[in-house]
């Protein structure tokens, strides 16, 4: 299969490249965030009539994950709102650039953190504390709240979408993920960046911003750290730069063999497994243990979660990958493999979603009739019953998603192998070993 | 063999896996009678087993607030104020494994607090373990065939 | 600056302004009551006023569980406040003075405790309302004294049995209302001591002298009421072993001393309605009085400002029920 590309259709081209489509996106996307966040502060603390609540754990996250994520990669940073106000700031404007004096402080990020670490740290903390979390309506307003501050003083402090690149915690997964989606943003020819002198693409220009992302479109091989802005076809002279369609997981050809990326991969396979057990499962000592926080049994719960992503896990893993040789070259072909995991943990949420968005996806309609729970029925279906929806293709599809997800790692285990001159076999028992125990958790 | 007439037989393989109707044990069906105590936010038992055909009778108990007990895939249901013993009947004519749910809110843990109800086996979950078998099988071929 | 600048950061600010202000302005100006589980606020606000004759206009909400709504003494249907949802109640009033208002669905052990005050204010219409004082009061009954009968049936007594046996005799004194109230079944059995029967057909006219005081639709009442307020810690059985008699027993471990300093008034297991001895050896009086006044730390509710005498007298009704035999 060839890539398509999509922005040589002039109606897409002239969508993307405008700046007036995605600012009416951007004004109802901040909008409705600022509303969650008052929603969740004010409205009732009853999550399940919260619009807090219902549109973000359940509406958001169910797009996110299946549409946006598998189909669209960073699709969703194209649109998120919360870097929007500390990047107006940065820039003194909403659309144009008036000048290419930089605001602000403009500093570097940090070397030492130009990594998805924190990250994978941000998204931990969230996860620990996700039984509250997705349950409270008080405390989502205030997470919500404070990524909105966070990128903004980040953005006062430090150049570019620096929040975005290294801090948010979505943004760490989604661009794992974003490797395996059928959508990129790529060059169309190398000679002429090679030729272009000002990389305006990066450094900006008249036209646009340099590369809120940090990230150089020239050299752009996957999709991981590109959040889809469109700044750099605004500002390339030679309309270099083409979104095309491809094939799924294009981007898993060619494996990164970071440690960091490695670990996410962990983190989101591993968190996926405990949250099927945890939340979906019967066994209620667990969810008291994860709720409780600040108890012995959440402490228990917490170590148990963190031992098994950052031990259990990777730890079996290594047994399937090394040869007992020299440690770079382990290392090397540790996060080489993990690639293989990328696809099978994308899968495993999916699957997990699946279930709690079925089951819970018939208050949507409650809370937008009725969104801060003052007894309103704006449109007439606030008092819609709570009634799971297509419970009988549940397990199918969820079979569907874990088997396809495990067809996929292991044809990613292959390729990763060839690389790693290794065997794919052990990594591809992993991957079977985890697939079963997730279907075991979920059906 | 050829690449498609393998990729043929895994499909059929896969087919009948997910299809193909299991051999069902036949046990006369009893009349099952479970005492289940619902608290915030779990019940106790949560995992139930009977036999398809079989006539079961749910007493919920609450022990806190108001629970209810809603299974998925027969869409029936109980409420139970706390001393006041809810009773749910019904045939367990569906075969495998279904969760039953809270259905009336009872504080910020209610969208999980989940029991499981297994009638005779889990077909289903056998199905897509056999599913991944073939598919590893599928892998495993790719991988010697390259 | 351009055009299109300016519009864009009138559009923003614009939608930053209403989602922040809407939700507080709506907020703020929707009256709401909150209802919570006792251990957590109870009622909020819980006093409220009112005026004889004028509507009062209620919206509550539950913050957490189910809960219920209604207020005492004035026989109205309760309704149920359940979580996230708003619920409308309008309320008038005839009389002044100062009305209690009281969740009717369990949330927990502590769910009698969840009660509210609505002072009404206004001219009393018709000033015939006096206080009356229990019956208990009047008689000089110690409720909290044990009241263990000396002697108790060895059968369930059978108020059918007991009609057949009562046609022959008079006991027009010992059915009538003021005596069947001021003693308890055990002094009546004494009391039939003057007639020639054998101590089993003694308590089975004593059964049948309690049917006679009630009717069967006061006993399903009284059964509903038992239901609704009683069984969640006296039990369906009426053993004391409600979902919450742990609870209570628990805490009586470390719960409050009465004001003479000793541990007797401490939280206890509810009483056992199924006990011989003590339900036989109480009276109706002392069973109003522990209804009306309530325990005095034991965990037991007052119910004085909640329940009707209708209802007091029905539920006692069905309370013996769980003694005498009663004809279907």
């Amino acid at each position: 299969m060839e890539k398509i590309e999509l922005t040589r259709n002039p109606f897409i081209k002239t969508a993307l490249k405008s700046r007036y489509p995605q600012l009416a996106v951007f004004i109802v996307m901040l909008v409705g965030y600022i509303f969650a966040i008052l929603a969740g502060l004010v409205g009732t603390p009853v999550g399940s009539h919260n619009f807090s609540i219902v549109f973000v754990w359940i509406a958001w996250w169910a797009i996110l994950i299946l549409v946006a994520v598998p189909f669209f990669g960073r699709g969703w940073c194209a649109v998120c709102p919360i870097p929007l106000p500390g990047e107006w700031l940065q820039r003194g404007a909403i659309l144009a650039p008036p000048d290419k004096k930089p605001k602000w402080l403009n500093r570097r990020w940090p070397r030492a953190l130009r990594n998805i670490w924190l990250q994978n740290i941000s998204f931990l903390l969230l996860a620990l504390f996700s039984s509250v979390l997705l349950t409270t309506p008080n405390i989502t307003g205030i997470v919500l709240a404070a990524m909105l501050f966070a990128a903004i003083g980040l953005s006062i402090v430090f150049e570019r979408r620096s929040f975005c690149r290294y801090l948010c915690p979505v943004g760490g997964f989604i661009g794992l993920y974003s490797q395996t989606a059928p959508l990129e943003l790529r060059i169309k020819d190398k000679k002429v960046c090679a030729a272009c002198e000002g990389k305006p693409c990066y450094n900006g220009s008249a036209e646009g911003y340099g590369c809120p992302w940090d990230v150089f479109p020239g050299g752009l091989t996957k999709n991981s750290y590109c959040g889809l802005c469109m700044e750099c076809i605004r500002t390339c002279p030679f309309d270099n730069i083409a979104v095309n369609a491809r094939p799924f997981s294009a981007d898993l050809a060619k494996p990164s063999a970071r440690m960091d990326e490695a670990f996410k991969a962990f983190i989101m396979l591993g968190s996926a497994m405990i949250y099927a057990g945890v939340l979906l499962g019967p066994w209620g000592t667990l969810k008291d243990a994860a709720y409780n926080v600040g108890t012995t049994a959440w402490f228990i719960y917490a170590a148990v979660f963190l031992s098994v992503i950052f031990i259990v896990m990777p730890s079996f893993f290594a047994l399937c990958v090394t040869r007992f040789e020299n440690i770079d070259r382990f290392k090397k072909r540790f996060a080489t493999l993990s690639t293989a995991l990328i696809p099978l943990g994308l899968m495993f949420w999916v699957a997990f979603s699946l279930s709690f968005v079925l089951t819970n996806a018939s208050y949507i309609l409650a809370s937008l009739s009725d969104p801060l729970g003052l007894g309103w029925n704006l449109f007439g279906t606030a008092n819609l019953a709570w009634q799971p929806m297509l419970t009988s293709i549940l397990a199918p599809g969820q079979t569907l998603a874990l088997v396809g997800g495990l067809i996929w790692s292991g044809r990613t285990a292959q390729k990763a192998a060839k690389e790693a001159t290794v065997s794919p076999v052990p990594v591809i028992v992993y991957c079977f070993i985890v697939t079963l125990a997730m279907l075991w958790l979920l059906i | 063999m050829r690449s498609y007439l393998l990729l043929l037989l895994f499909a059929m393989a896969g087919l009948v896996v997910a299809f193909a109707p299991l051999p069902v044990l036949v046990i006369a069906p009893q009349e099952r009678t479970f005492r289940i105590d619902a608290r915030q936010f779990a019940y106790s038992p949560s995992e139930l087993a009977v036999n398809p055909g079989d006539h079961i009778t749910i007493q919920l108990v609450s022990t806190d607030v108001v629970h209810g007990l809603y299974i998925d895939g027969y869409d029936v249901s109980a409420e139970a104020d706390p001393g006041q013993t809810a009773t749910l009947t019904f045939t367990a004519d569906k075969q495998g494994s279904f969760r039953f749910r809270c259905n009336v809110t009872c504080g910020a843990m209610h969208p999980f607090m989940i029991g499981k109800l297994t009638v005779g086996t889990n077909d289903w979950l056998l199905r897509s373990a056999g599913l991944a078998v073939i598919a590893i099988l599928g892998v495993f071929i790719l991988v010697k065939r390259n | 600056m351009k055009r299109s600048e300016l519009l864009s950061r009138i559009l923003v600010v614009a939608g930053m302004l209403l989602a922040v202000g809407a939700p507080l302005i709506f907020w703020t100006r929707t009256p709401l009551i909150h209802a919570r589980m006792a251990d957590t606020g109870g009622w909020n606000p819980d006093i409220l006023q009112a005026e004889v004759g004028k509507p009062l206009e209620l919206h509550f909400t539950s913050d957490d569980v189910v809960h219920g709504f209604a207020v005492g003494q004035l026989d109205m249907e309760a309704v149920d406040v359940e979580p996230g949802k708003v619920t409308d109640v309008t309320l008038t009033f005839d009389k002044p003075g100062t009305y209690t208002f009281y969740c009717t669905r369990w949330c927990g052990v502590n769910h009698w405790r969840m009660r509210g005050t609505i002072e009404v204010s206004g001219l009393d219409v018709d000033s015939e309302t006096t206080p009356t004082v229990p019956l208990y009061v009047t008689l000089g009954i110690d409720i909290d004294a044990p009241h263990e009968a000396n002697a108790i049936p060895e059968n369930r007594p059978s108020a059918v049995r007991g009609q057949q046996l009562a046609a022959s005799l008079d006991i027009s004194q010992f059915s009538s209302p003021d005596f069947y109230r001021a003693n308890s079944p055990y002094q009546i059995f004494e009391g039939l001591n003057s007639t020639d029967l054998t101590d089993t057909e003694k308590w089975d006219v004593v059964a049948y002298i309690w049917q006679s005081n009630t009717t069967v639709d006061a006993l399903a009442n009284g059964r509903e009421l038992y239901a609704q307020n009683c069984v969640a810690c006296h039990g369906e059985s009426g053993e004391g072993n409600g979902v919450f008699a742990d609870d209570l027993a628990a805490a009586g471990e470390a719960s409050m001393q009465s004001m003479n300093g000793s541990m007797d008034m401490a939280m206890q297991t509810p009483a056992d309605f199924t006990d011989t001895s003590c339900m036989l050896g109480a009276s109706l009086a002392l069973l109003e009085g522990k209804i009306l006044r309530g325990g005095m730390g034991t965990g037991m509710p007052m119910w004085g400002s909640i329940f009707t005498e209708k209802q007091i007298q029905d539920l006692i009704a069905y309370l013996y029920s769980f003694q005498f035999e009663y004809q279907r």
